[in-house]
């Protein structure tokens, strides 16, 4: 490529990008970049005031947004943010110690912050939230009994000296960019398909992982950036401080930036700032006071506490989060019944066949599945019926790859998946929905079905998608028109902007089926999709299902509501106790006399 | 191998108040699910309530206190354990478990630790206290130590054991074959059906918070006087009772302080031995236990990295 070629590119890529953030732009952004600009400028007013203790402040918040990150977005309440921080200071310490200019030694802190978060979070993304609050609280006193103990990293009681070469008010300078940036970053990642999904993934990681999302490396992923910026925080701080003392560092930090987070609300990207604001601004009335002969810096820290328990116990969301809902909730009230014009399904290029023979599946001394076979053809509907507990549920998890079978074997077309897992074969185009309702309530429609649509990204994944590259912004534009026309196809056109769980139930359901949709699949497996749905819904259904056959998808439908199966079905498999007691069309199995006692005492067919 | 036997005591001394405070980890999470973050700090709570009985707030010398007073001391730190453990369970962890949130508990449980250390920080000003003891064990023996095969033992350390072991065993008892205990194991296995059957949840859930807590500060108002004890010591006991929980899964009482026992004979023989040539030293006997548990978790996590099984218990 020639020079003149690549100016070229680049000045259309940022044209492009500029036009993009001039459509974007609105009022609060307005708002939020002249209080930008308006902070940035105290300095140059005659106020009078230090900014030492502002500009400690504003670093504990980019610490605390990044934290935010970590537990907001992705869903992991972190105990170990005051240990990244540590680990940015006394890495920065010694190294301009021995001689590291500043900005080397800052950069130098932050990367290994970011390192080790990485190498954390492999580990607490694969855990629940109780343990990952576990290891993070284990690791942040590690960290701050391994400073005590070993003199030789911490400088011992005196800590390690620094020098620095900059003002107040240059600190204040920039960590007001790097909460500015911090914040943005929460912005940007959250909007980004990888963020929808980790938001998702924090409302039901189960049907976050059956759509194809990969759960535990997201959350590696949201966990190392911010530790990384906690640990440039860190990193920074330490020359304000001009020591780095391990007493400083200790759980106690971690455990404050965490309160301070879920205390504003760290599903919203201003609640590590609003936090920190908050406990300093208690801090500082409790100072205000003469309180005799106790100490006051003492009783503060008590007031702070007991305020914050008692803000805690009233909400959960925070601060921020329930200010929001209560606004919405007066501004919108909750959607209707949604009309229902549909549009045509996406064609199927390439039908894929699946054939699975021999599935058997125990349960310690309960065997849910024995021995079954079951082939899905492109542009067929093979229904699965059987009372409650003969194993429906667990042969089409075994399909889906959320449960792995004892044995037998899963074809799709010549390739054998039988151990591979829900990734790869959502990849290759086998997704389900799953039981019950299970759409991410606080994505809208369309976020929820950009989940789905996320499986077909190339180029807008993880980073690249949050920094918003050229090429990823062309791919977020396919992934979002794929996902409208996945609600289209379901009906739900109308109603992209409303929030997934305000929507009635059937449009719920239906909202399920298109999420699977935007993944584009060729195989789709349907848990109960009619559950406690109306007559005039189960019909609306059947006419979806059926048009969905005739694009050419294979589907399996489990479902308890024959009115649809016999409206559907062209094959039925009826299970019992595990086994596949009869196959064929539902007439000829109604007619099976091992089907009829099997449903004996139940009811007649 | 007199200073094995050194070793074990002391170890089993420390290990068994460990071991009780695990006990409550296990207790409230088997019932509740929740990780009882603000556990170390109430029981640091009931130790500095004691001493306030038993000496006030001033700086103490190791003189003996009155028997009498200092079983005054011992009710009342209890006492104040076992009413901050259930009145925490009320005020900030009970509206966030019945709303389902985990965010929730932890970041209350994780703010009333921080209360609790800093309410104690307002009165007690000093990095450490010496507690006083009240049986004279300075008395028995050669200043307090008994020879033991060639080992110097502290007294103390036998009547700890012999205090935490009973204790345990009270509590087995009490879980096992009382109406309580009857009642919690309800709970335990299903919630909503002990409820249907006439269980009264919550009573029960309050009564097994202020047993944890009261049992906790039972163990370490007796062990008190063995070591200096600070602000911190609190918080320091209850993450090494949660690494004893923690590796037992927090699958039984019995187990969680048997984990306890071991893991104060751990700690004592990481400070005492060294293994070929290598000397590890007391700045070892905190740190490689708590890397040790992470270790163990991390493998199992990824031993349980099946598809679909992502989230381990």
């Amino acid at each position: 490529m020639t020079a003149v070629a690549l100016v070229t590119q680049t000045r259309t890529a940022l044209a492009d990008a500029v036009r993009e953030v001039r459509l974007a732009w609105n009022r609060r952004a307005t708002a939020a970049a002249a209080a930008v600009a308006l902070a940035a400028a105290l300095p140059a007013l005659p106020l009078g005031i230090g900014f030492d203790r502002i500009a400690g402040d504003l670093y504990l918040a980019a610490a605390a947004v990044g934290l935010g990150l970590v537990v907001g977005l992705g869903g992991m309440p972190s105990l170990g943010q005051g240990a990244f921080v540590a680990l940015g200071a006394f890495v920065t310490a010694h190294l301009a110690g021995s001689g590291w200019p500043t900005e080397l030694a800052v950069t130098a802190g932050a990367i290994a912050a970011l390192l080790a978060g990485g190498v954390l979070g492999l580990l607490v993304g694969l855990l629940r939230p109780a343990l990952v609050a576990v290891v993070t609280w284990l690791v942040a006193w590690l960290v701050a009994l391994a400073l005590l103990a070993f003199p030789s990293l911490s400088g011992g009681a005196q800590g390690l000296v620094l020098e620095d070469a900059m003002s107040s008010t240059v600190h204040y300078e920039l960590a007001l960019v790097l909460v500015a940036l911090a914040i943005l970053l929460y912005v940007a990642a959250a909007r980004a398909p990888a963020g929808l999904a980790l938001a998702a993934a924090r409302e039901q990681r189960d049907a976050a992982e059956t759509l194809g999302v990969d759960v535990s490396g997201l959350r590696a992923g949201v966990f190392a950036a911010g530790a990384g910026i906690g640990g440039l925080a860190g990193s920074l701080a330490v020359y304000l401080a001009g020591v780095a003392d391990s007493g400083a560092y200790g759980p106690l930090l971690s455990a404050e930036l965490l309160i301070a987070v879920v205390l504003a609300g760290a599903v919203s990207p201003f609640g590590g700032l609003v936090g920190i604001a908050v406990l300093s601004t208690l801090e500082r009335i409790a100072e205000v006071g003469d309180l005799g002969s106790l100490q006051t810096s003492r009783v503060e820290t008590l007031l702070v506490a007991v305020i914050v328990v008692s803000a805690l116990g009233a909400t959960d969301r925070g601060l921020l989060p329930s200010l929001a809902d209560w606004r919405r909730r007066r501004a919108h009230p909750p959607a209707r019944e949604v009309a229902a014009p549909r549009a045509a399904a996406r064609r199927i290029e390439s039908p894929l066949l699946l054939e699975a023979g021999g599935l058997t599946k125990s349960f310690g001394p309960v065997t849910a599945l024995e021995n079954v076979d079951l082939t899905l053809t492109g542009g067929t509907v093979h229904a699965l019926i059987g009372p409650n507990g003969s194993g429906k549920t667990t042969a089409l998890r075994v399909l889906t790859g959320t449960l792995e079978p004892d044995a037998g074997m899963i074809i799709a077309g010549r390739r054998d998946i039988s151990r591979s897992d829900v990734r790869t074969r959502a990849e290759l185009g086998i997704v389900g929905t799953p039981q019950a309702t299970a759409v991410f309530s606080e994505l809208t429609a369309l976020e929820n079905a950009v989940v789905g649509a996320r499986l077909r990204l190339r180029d807008a994944r993880g980073a690249r998608a949050v920094f918003a590259t050229p090429k990823a912004r062309g791919d977020l534009r396919v992934a979002y028109a794929a996902a409208l026309a996945a609600l289209e196809t379901v009906g739900l056109r109308e109603v992209p902007d409303v929030l997934a769980g305000e929507l009635p139930g059937a449009a719920q359901r239906r909202l399920m089926i298109a999420v699977a949709l935007a993944t584009e699949p060729r195989v789709l497996l349907l848990d109960e999709p009619a559950a406690g749905g109306s007559r005039t819904e189960v019909d609306l259904l059947a006419d979806l299902v059926l048009e969905l056959r005739a694009s050419g998808l294979a589907i399996l439908l489990v479902d308890h509501n024959l009115r649809l199966v016999r409206k559907v079905a062209d094959t039925v498999t009826v299970l019992a106790a595990g086994r596949a007691i009869a196959t064929g069309t539902l007439d000829e199995v109604t007619e099976n006399e091992a089907v009829l006692t099997a449903y004996v005492g139940a009811r007649r067919i | 191998v007199s200073l094995l036997l050194q070793v074990v005591i002391s170890g089993l001394a420390a290990g068994a108040v460990y071991g009780l405070v695990a006990i409550g980890y296990v207790l409230v999470y088997r019932l509740t699910g929740i990780v009882y973050f603000a556990l170390g700090d109430l029981v640091g709570l009931g130790v500095f309530a004691a001493l306030l009985v038993a000496a006030g707030t001033g700086p103490v010398t190791e003189t003996n206190v009155g028997g009498l007073r200092f079983l005054a001391a011992l009710v009342v730190g209890t006492l104040v354990c076992i009413v901050a453990s259930a009145a925490a369970y009320w005020l900030a962890v009970h509206p966030h478990v019945a709303r389902g949130s985990a965010i929730g508990w932890i970041a209350a449980t994780i703010a009333i630790a921080y209360a609790v250390r800093s309410s104690i920080d307002v009165f007690f000003t000093r990095p450490s206290y010496v507690f006083p003891d009240p049986i004279p064990f300075r008395d028995v023996g050669n200043g307090g130590f008994v020879g033991v095969g060639g080992a110097s033992i502290q007294v103390r350390a036998f009547f700890v054991i012999a205090v935490g072991v009973a204790l345990a065993a009270l509590a087995t008892v009490v879980l096992r074959r009382s109406k309580l205990g009857r009642g919690l194991r309800a709970i335990e296995s299903d919630v909503e059906g002990a409820a249907l059957a006439g269980v009264p949840v919550t009573r029960m859930v309050t009564l097994a918070f202020a047993l944890a807590g009261g049992l906790a500060a039972l163990a370490a108002v007796v062990a008190a006087p063995s070591a200096p004890f600070g602000v911190e010591s609190g918080s320091l006991l209850g993450v090494k009772a949660l690494l004893a929980a923690v590796v037992v899964g927090f699958a039984s009482p019995v187990a969680g302080f048997a984990a306890g026992l071991a893991l104060g004979v751990v700690e004592s023989a990481i400070a005492n031995f060294h293994v070929a040539g290598l000397q590890l030293g007391p700045g070892y006997h905190e740190i490689l236990p708590i890397a040790l548990v992470l270790a163990i978790v991390a493998a199992r996590a990824l031993a349980a990295r099946r598809p679909g099984l992502a989230e381990v218990s």
